[in-house]
């Protein structure tokens, strides 16, 4: 059972703190992706798992085995890192090979393993080549192959899939999940791009500034974002978020634009955020808000529009979107229940959307 | 059109204007270790009758167990240089150990003048009845090629990535056993270009060698110097000597060009 616990963890260079009170369970055989704009301490957390950086408070267990203190070595963690690591001297069964060596495999056995690992991965035509006559995609699997022979506690990903293009990023995304649940092992990612945490992730972490914002299920930090930098951080495109007055259902903006919001659980100064999905135009000739800018991305399109000064972002279905073309004056409207409103001063959530009635 | 032409002609005229420079004294000497003593009266002379002599005084004299113990000498030091240059540069390129301070001011040994350093090691050899042996002279070259060496190396340990050891790491392995499987390994040619340069080092020492090795314990080039006899230079035996002393290590240069201009320029310049 490797149940890897982050209990009071911090980390400080001089007097810069990069991690602060980090308290994270991740179950056995999960999936947990920390997520974030650079600089938010996510990748520092890993290394400190992995155990590359120390830990300046707190402790780290695996399996309930107290590894704060122990070199990387003996944590039996693996990890990918975002540019591979390969050891370009070393063919790729050799590479793959390589923690057996560290284990005192006798050499014979440990390349056969290293075979058998590289067939399920079909790089079973690659072994004898170096690292550096492969593609990146091929690169990156010999990396999680090297991983994966060891069978370890926890496996721990430093954005591996960046260096990829992104047909190659979606298509690996998928076969890194079904190596990970079919291993069942313990695993730690970190990424900065949401939609892969969304996809991956059994639960993802979402982190600024050296703190755990929001720790949750895809689905619930998606539809309760716990403030304004998680609402419009998970999500593409991003959640409209706009200070304004709510009055009953009516919600004014400074410049006056009014927006029918049906019944929010809050008055008075609030910031709304409104997913793109969730704002409905309606075309209206009489209307103070213009259609900006359509991008159609094939079944949907975005539509930028101008609401008095205001910038909003609506998503609507290729099949409805006749009649909106740049410049048309439309009216706006939010689909019921679908609003979250926020202070406007903290940015913490008041309410969110009523999740019954929402359908996104 | 016409200036890049000149422009080629200048740059072909400067680069034999060079070759010649550096050639001319190899070739002049090849020749004068071929000649007599009366032949050698005149500088230019070109057309003659050529000699062995010259040769077969050197080759009777000594020189070749000179040539050994300079071999001797420079291995060792190489050997001894690499080893724990490799070690120093990494921790300098990895820790930045000592600051920028160290990482330039290890080159401040090239410009001490070797007679602030000779007779302290004088005297310690005599103390330790070392005198006139090979071993003061390793300590003596030391001084100056270790420091080069481990400059040398420095820009090259940089070039490693470090997820490359961390990787190693996490794969089992104890930070020592990643620098000597998988950072050590990137690094050898650098390794092989600092070697062969540091041997040229200690390999054309005169001074070290002339105040700590004077008799029996001879390297290369005090016996070359040898042959500045009180009757007058013997230059035919000496070109000979000299000779012997160059051409080794022209070859060996040849073959690590690239790499010594990798290590020279600290690592910035690739290939």
């Amino acid at each position: 059972m490797a149940i890897v616990r982050f209990s009071g963890v911090n980390k400080s260079f001089r007097s810069t703190s990069v991690v602060s009170d980090l308290n994270l369970e991740l179950p056995d055989g999960s999936f947990t992706v920390l997520v974030g704009p650079s600089g938010c301490g996510k990748s520092t957390s890993l290394r400190m798992l992995a155990g590359l950086e120390s830990v300046t408070s707190g402790t780290i267990t695996i399996a309930d085995r107290d590894v704060t203190q122990l070199q990387p070595r003996d944590r039996d963690v693996a990890m990918v890192f975002q540019n591979y690591a390969l050891y370009p001297h070393l063919s790729v069964r050799e590479n793959i090979a390589f923690p057996l060596r560290a284990a005192k495999e006798p050499r014979a056995n440990a390349l056969k393993r290293a075979d058998a690992v590289a067939e399920s991965l079909g790089l079973a035509m690659f072994l004898d080549r170096k690292p550096k006559a492969l593609s990146g995609g091929q690169q990156q699997r010999v990396a999680i192959g090297r991983a994966i022979i060891r069978e370890p506690s926890v496996f721990l990903f430093d954005e591996p899939l960046s260096n990829l293009d992104a047909k190659l990023r979606v298509e690996t995304r998928t076969e890194l999940l079904q190596i990970q649940r079919r291993l069942g092992i313990t695993c730690l990612y970190v990424t900065h791009d949401q939609e892969e945490a969304m996809t991956l992730s059994d639960r993802m972490v979402v982190m600024r500034d050296g703190r755990a914002v929001q720790v949750g299920t895809p689905i619930e930090v998606f539809n309760s974002p716990v403030d304004t930098f998680v609402a419009a951080f998970v999500g593409s495109p991003k959640m409209n978020l706009i200070a304004g007055e709510l009055t009953g259902e009516t919600f004014t903006l400074p410049s006056g634009f009014a927006l029918n919001v049906g019944r929010v659980g809050a008055s008075g100064p609030v910031t709304l955020g409104i997913r793109p999905d969730d704002l409905v135009p309606t075309v209206a000739d009489d209307a103070d808000a213009r259609v900006k800018l359509v991008e159609l991305l094939g079944p949907r399109a975005i539509v930028t529009v101008d609401a008095r000064d205001t910038e909003l972002t609506c998503v609507v279905e290729a099949a409805r979107l006749s009649g909106i073309t740049e410049g048309t004056r439309i009216t706006l409207s939010a689909r019921p229940g679908a609003v979250h409103a926020f202070d406007t001063k903290t940015g913490q959530r008041l309410v969110g959307a009523d999740q019954e009635k929402h359908d996104g | 059109m016409r200036n890049s032409r000149t422009l080629t002609i200048c740059r072909v005229a400067l680069l034999w204007a060079a070759g010649i420079s550096v050639l001319f004294p190899v070739v002049w000497i090849a020749l004068a270790s071929v000649k007599t003593p009366e032949q050698l009266n005149d500088p230019f002379l070109l057309s003659f009758a050529p000699t062995l002599d010259g040769w077969r005084n050197v080759l009777s004299s000594g020189i070749l167990a000179a040539a050994g113990r300079s071999a001797i000498v420079a291995l060792t030091t190489v050997g001894i240089s690499v080893v724990v240059g490799s070690m120093g540069a990494y921790a300098i390129a990895r820790y930045r150990a000592g600051g920028t301070a160290t990482r330039f001011g290890m080159l401040a040994a090239q410009v001490l003048p070797p007679a602030v350093l000779v007779f302290p090691f004088l005297t310690m050899a005599y103390a330790l009845r070392l005198n006139d042996t090979l071993v003061p002279v390793i300590f003596a070259h030391l001084s100056f090629v270790l420091p080069v060496v481990t400059w040398f190396l420095i820009g090259f340990f940089e070039a490693v990535p470090r997820s490359l050891e961390e990787q190693a790491q996490v794969d089992g392995f104890t930070r020592f056993q990643a620098f000597r499987l998988v950072v050590l390994p990137q690094v050898f040619p650098g390794m092989g270009a600092a070697a062969i340069f540091g041997f040229t080092l200690s390999w054309n020492d005169l001074f070290y060698g002339l105040i700590l090795a004077p008799g029996k314990a001879a390297i290369l080039p005090v016996a070359i110097a040898g042959f500045n006899t009180f009757r007058g230079v013997q230059i035919g035996s000496m070109s000979a000597a000299i000779l012997i002393a160059v051409v080794p290590v022209v070859i060996a240069s040849f073959f690590i060009q690239r790499r010594l201009v990798q290590g020279i320029s600290g690592g910035a310049v690739k290939f």
